[in-house]
């Protein structure tokens, strides 16, 4: 392989994992704070949709980027009222929000379908920094949805680990009555980084249209929110271990999408399962690697909490 | 402010109220969103409802359209009961799909009409139940999500079909088509009604659906069961093996969603292809929350959501209205009903 085909092939693979190192991000906040939200590809697909339908509207791919965000945003409030508000099974409502994500673009893009954009994000060579041998090529001239997306997983590491606002959330997700006791309100940290999982999910299913893939299809996230949801577990509840796993899975996309430009004789369906069951066996060796070192999930993760009673 | 306020007892009257009036709200808000794209929210529900109980003959194929969930349903219920999150009934399904296939392509066609469906009963249990014990043994043994396993797993399966469709499955003469050869008539489920497409597979739904519900309430599985679910540690210290208990129970969901696989190929489809309406695995999941994971009320959710499906798709054609509509509906009475369960146990109070 010539150095430009890796280039090429590495620089996509930072672009198909800036798809998923988005929605990562903002499902370990949310379970952080002690809500599990299955919704993912459901946000994400809302995201995506609303990302596609603003920029293919305005030709603005900026302003549909934060339409994806906010729509994102606004379909995980569904999820936070119903776990939060009314402590309902947060397995079941986030389903739910998979199968309202899917239904409601479904129902609304039929008119999309099939349609392109024209514009998206264009690329910026970053001074200094773009000169880099190698590494500048493949993470130093990408677009700024990208460059955003380091900043988030840097900048989230820091406030998880580094602040008040950390401190407080992951005390949340272990033992809300104590942090409660502590004068924290459970419900407004648990509904905001709920929100912010939201809006996460949102980016990455609009880099999806916008940056990645810029056409409508139905049901176009095909799988990447659970992907981000097993991410997670792989990078162990951290945001910049986060950003190992999404590129990881974004090597794979990148090579699929390669091997199937060059004409390979290996059957699109094997190449197509490939990132499914690459995570599958990812998920599986994290689990037990996570289970011997005694890293756990937040320990009140998908636990109802009631202010009422004791 | 409001706040909840503990009720003395289960509020029997809401429990029966709450399913039907998130039905409610979700045919409310699909009428909204309906309403929205310019279309008559009233044209459309009665178009809907007609084409799924107007006359006997739209009626058994809601009917048809039950007969998956009902199958799939009564082994959801069975593992949801003890707190395991069996999401891969879809995946199951395709599984119990191609197992059972096999036989029906690569038999020879005059092979006994009993002997075929008996071994492609078999292959659609064992195909569904590979499928589910995977996920179950690494959940048991390594505490493996299997949230995540049983859905990553689902489109491992989708792609299992399409690897087969577009290869070595695929029919010669099929123009190209990802379709296996049409399956004799040795490997096709007997018609039970005539001028029907209601099948054999009916029967096995309905057979499933009473004996989970025996399983569940007169048998010490079933007692077990429901330890685990409600507190699986207890379990633990009642010396109840509950991984033992878990693995079986995947088993058997994982069977009956994979023979619901196997009904509908064999029944209804009569061939193999990429599309063999595995989102019945989803649906069935909505089915048996609706139904308060009971397994008689399971029969009347089944065939209300076979209704809506089949109904749902005689729109697509007759009104242009996309089958996101069902989608829509279904996942708001989800989250109606998921919203709702607080209300059994509090009362909504006003307080300065």
């Amino acid at each position: 392989m010539s150095e430009a085909v890796l280039i090429l092939l590495l620089s996509n693979a930072v672009k198909a994992g800036t798809i998923l190192l988005y929605p990562t991000i903002g499902e370990i906040f949310s379970e952080r704070a002690g809500i599990l939200n299955l919704g993912v590809e459901g946000m994400m697909l809302i995201g995506a949709f609303f990302g596609f339908m603003i920029t293919h509207i305005t030709h603005n791919p900026y302003l549909g980027f934060l339409a994806g965000v906010m729509a994102g945003g606004l379909a995980s409030l569904i999820h936070a009222f119903i776990s939060i508000t009314l402590r309902g099974n947060q397995i079941v409502s986030g389903l739910a929000l998979t199968i309202f994500g899917a239904g409601f673009t479904t129902f609304y893009g039929q008119q999309w379908i099939n349609m392109n954009l024209e514009v998206s994000f264009s690329p910026i060579a970053l001074p200094i920094l773009s000169s880099i041998p190698f590494i500048g090529d493949i993470l130093f001239k990408q677009d700024i949805i990208v460059y955003l997306s380091y900043i988030t997983a840097l900048v989230m590491w820091f406030v998880l680990y580094k602040t008040t606002i950390g401190i407080n959330l992951r005390a949340v997700g272990e033992n809300a009555k104590a942090s409660n006791a502590m004068g924290v309100s459970v419900y407004k940290v648990r509904y905001f980084w709920t929100f912010f999982g939201g809006l996460m999910a949102g980016a990455g299913g609009a880099y999806l249209t916008i940056g990645y893939a810029p056409f409508w299809l139905d049901g176009i996230t095909a799988g990447r929110g659970w992907i981000a949801i097993a991410l997670v577990i792989f990078a162990m509840w951290d945001p910049l271990k986060a950003v190992l796993g999404a590129y990881l899975f974004g090597s794979i996309n990148a090579l699929q999408f390669q091997l199937q430009a060059g004409g390979t004789t290996i059957p699109s369906a094997i190449l197509n399962m490939l990132p499914y069951l690459v995570t599958f066996i990812a998920i599986v060796i994290s689990s037990i690697i996570v289970k011997a070192k005694h890293i756990r999930p937040p320990r009140e993760l998908g636990i109802p909490y009631s202010r009422e009673e004791k | 402010m409001l706040y909840f306020e503990k009720r003395k007892s289960v509020s029997k009257g809401l429990k029966i109220s709450i399913p039907l009036v998130s039905l409610i709200i979700g045919v409310l808000f699909g009428a909204l969103a309906i309403a929205i794209v310019g279309i008559n929210p009233y044209d459309v529900y009665k178009s809907l409802f007609l084409s799924a109980f107007g006359s006997w003959y739209v009626f058994s194929e809601t009917l048809v359209s039950a007969t998956p969930l009902l199958l799939i349903t009564a082994g959801l219920i069975l593992v949801f009961k003890m707190g395991v999150w069996n999401i891969g009934a879809y995946g199951q399904y395709i599984m119990g799909a191609i197992f059972s296939s096999y036989f029906a392509i690569f038999l020879p066609p005059d092979t006994s009409k009993p002997l075929m469906l008996l071994l492609m009963f078999f292959g659609g249990l064992i195909g569904g139940a590979i499928w589910a014990i995977i996920p179950a043994i690494l959940k048991v043994f390594w505490e493996v999500n299997e949230v995540i396993t049983t859905l990553l797993l689902n489109y491992i399966a989708l792609y299992v079909l399409k690897f087969l469709m577009y290869g070595s499955w695929r029919n010669p003469t099929s123009y190209g088509f990802p379709l296996s050869k049409p399956f004799p008539d040795s490997a096709q489920l007997p018609i039970i009604f005539s001028h029907t497409r209601i099948t054999l597979g009916f029967v096995f739904a309905v057979i499933a659906v009473l004996l989970i519900w025996f399983l569940i309430s007169k048998t010490k599985f079933g007692y077990e069961v429901r330890v685990i679910g409600d507190n699986p540690t207890a379990a633990k210290y009642a010396g109840i093996n509950v991984n033992k208990n878990i693995i079986i129970a995947m088993a058997i969901s994982g069977a009956l969603a994979g023979l619901a696989g196997m009904v509908q190929v064999s029944g209804i489809i009569h061939f193999l292809q990429v599309k063999i309406n595995a989102n019945y695995g989803y649906t069935s999941i909505i089915v048996a929350w609706i139904s308060y994971l009971n397994p008689v009320m399971c029969f009347i959710t089944s065939v209300l959501f076979g209704g809506l499906e089949s109904g749902g798709y005689s729109i697509q054609i007759s009104m242009r209205v996309s089958y996101g509509i069902v989608g829509l509906i279904e996942s708001i009475a989800l989250f109606s009903i998921v919203g709702a369960q607080i209300f059994l146990n509090y009362k909504l109070r006003w307080r300065k």
